[in-house]
């Protein structure tokens, strides 16, 4: 059994093989999270202007990409719209991801958003702050700490939606996992491999929430004890 | 806690266990009905290649096993569908069927109930790339009289041992054209990628052999099996690896190619067997 395990995730290179497919995993999900959340933020004060055919627009485009299976619009960039750009596959993916994260994030910004008790910020209008400090000072810091649980879920959803990159050339976590299954021909204990690896993936999302919200709760107390 | 913890342990256990087992009891209990796994088929529908091997079977010698047919996407899935139960023998290449059974003695192949039907092995090339298509085609016919074909075969297929595949040099020809070339490393050993993650076998070790014969580069990438023919049209690969159905007076050979795809002549022909795991 040991040897059976050294074989497959350890000899000739094979942990080194899994590491870059680990890595190109985790470099398309940080990217597309960074530019998803800041596509998805504009796409959220689109979908809230008071311009309807922006709104309009901003809600097509939700609507659209979620409505479709992540795999087909890849299929569409990769095959069809950049087929004949140098853009590399990674960049594709990344493209891929971010417009489709955007469209959560949008979502999840917009509903968040609309928790927040307008009052507040004509309050803090009233007392002499600007649009932008209303919002950059009121409003903002609630909408992160109502929204962080979902946008939590969306990064770990993110990081598992990235496993269909194969069919783009590109050698992720899955593809490394699937070719190590052929090639040892032992499927079973090599997948259950490539899952603890996407466990590790996604606790250590996990870690990185908890660790900022319990740093948001103790800088509340801090606040707190100034009062 | 502590409890709730142990049985939060114990109930995933339970539910890891029965997936990997597949869900207790077989399927059917028709014990002369035999459970079948085979890879699915890009192109044509699986209803079709039922029927065109049923077809094939009634022609062929071989006694008649009433059986049912399920279609997986590769390898891993089709291995793991005979060892978790959900088929009872799976239908691949003899090549592959050696292949896994020098790593894992649990396997084994049943007599008679091969279809006594071969698939050939070719490239598909773009309609309108006659060009390489020729070039092709020459390089193999070379391979074929000069005996590298045969060592080939030979190297990477006949003496299949329980060791990886040697790895491949891929020639490289300065200022030479570049034949981007797919390969999905699900199908050893035809196809495969290292433990170090480069691509080898029988297909990159003949990609290599005529990229000399033509003094061109060879370009692999590694793509999933089902994006091949989308690579191919779309200009992200020359040539893709294509499997030849059973040909047959009836049985149209052409009945899995993608549309604006034309296929080289062959250049491996392999029988189709069954394997199932030893009782």
């Amino acid at each position: 059994m040991l040897e059976t395990l050294e074989i497959i995730f350890i000899r000739d290179g094979a942990w080194l093989t899994i590491l870059k497919g680990l890595w190109a995993t985790v470099q398309i999900s940080a990217l597309s999270l960074l530019f998803g959340t800041l596509l998805g933020a504009i796409i959220c004060s689109l979908r809230l202007s008071n311009f309807k055919p922006a709104e309009l627009c901003a809600k097509i485009y939700v609507e659209i990409i979620r409505g479709s299976p992540v795999l087909m619009l890849l299929m569409l960039l990769f095959y069809g719209v950049f087929a004949r750009t140098d853009f590399s596959p990674l960049t594709i993916a990344v493209i891929t991801f971010s417009l489709h994260t955007a469209a959560y994030v949008a979502e999840l910004l917009r509903s968040t958003f609309r928790t927040i008790d307008k009052g507040q910020v004509e309050a803090a209008r009233t007392l002499g702050f600007s649009k932008w400090q209303a919002f950059r000072l009121i409003a903002l810091p609630q909408i992160i700490f109502i929204a962080k649980p979902v946008y939590q879920s969306i990064t770990i959803n993110l990081i598992q939606w990235t496993s269909v990159v194969g069919y783009v050339s590109i050698t992720d976590l899955t593809r490394v996992i699937n070719n190590t299954a052929a090639r040892t021909m032992q499927p079973m204990i090599t997948i259950i491999g490539g899952i603890i690896l996407y466990l590790a993936l996604s606790n250590l999302v996990n870690v990185i929430f908890s660790w900022s919200n319990k740093k948001d709760l103790n800088g509340e107390a801090k606040t707190d004890e100034r009062h | 806690m502590k409890l709730k913890k142990i049985f939060s342990f114990v109930a995933m256990g339970a539910l890891a266990g029965t997936l990997f087992t597949g869900c207790g009891d077989k399927a059917q209990n028709d014990t002369d009905n035999i459970r079948i796994g085979m890879i699915t088929t890009l192109n044509a529908s699986e209803q079709k290649i039922d029927e065109i091997l049923t077809l094939v079977e009634q022609r062929s010698n071989i006694n008649l096993i009433k059986h049912t047919t399920t279609f997986y996407k590769n390898l891993p899935s089709l291995q793991m569908g005979l060892e978790s139960g959900s088929v009872d023998e799976i239908s691949t290449y003899e090549c592959v069927a050696n292949y896994l059974e020098t790593r894992d003695p649990k396997f084994v192949t049943v007599e008679n109930h091969g279809r006594n039907i071969s698939d050939s092995f070719c490239f598909a090339i773009r309609k309108d790339n006659d060009l390489l298509k020729n070039s092709l085609n020459k390089a193999l016919d070379t391979l074929k009289k000069n005996g590298t074909l045969d060592k080939l075969v030979k190297e990477y297929i006949t003496d299949v041992t329980d060791k990886e595949p040697p790895a491949v040099d891929m020639p490289h020809f300065d200022g030479a054209e570049t034949i981007k070339v797919a390969v999905t490393g699900d199908l050893p050993p035809l196809d495969l990628v290292l433990a170090d993650g480069s691509p080898a076998g029988f297909n990159t070790a003949l990609l290599a052999e005529i990229a000399k014969q033509l003094q061109r580069n060879i370009e692999i990438i590694d793509i999933d099996g089902d994006a091949r023919a989308a690579a191919l049209s779309s200009d992200r690969a020359d040539v893709v690896f294509w499997a030849i159905l059973p040909v047959d007076q009836e049985v149209p050979s052409d009945i899995d190619t993608p549309q604006g795809a034309v296929l080289s002549d062959p250049y491996f022909t392999d029988k189709i067997v069954h394997i199932r795991i030893k009782k």
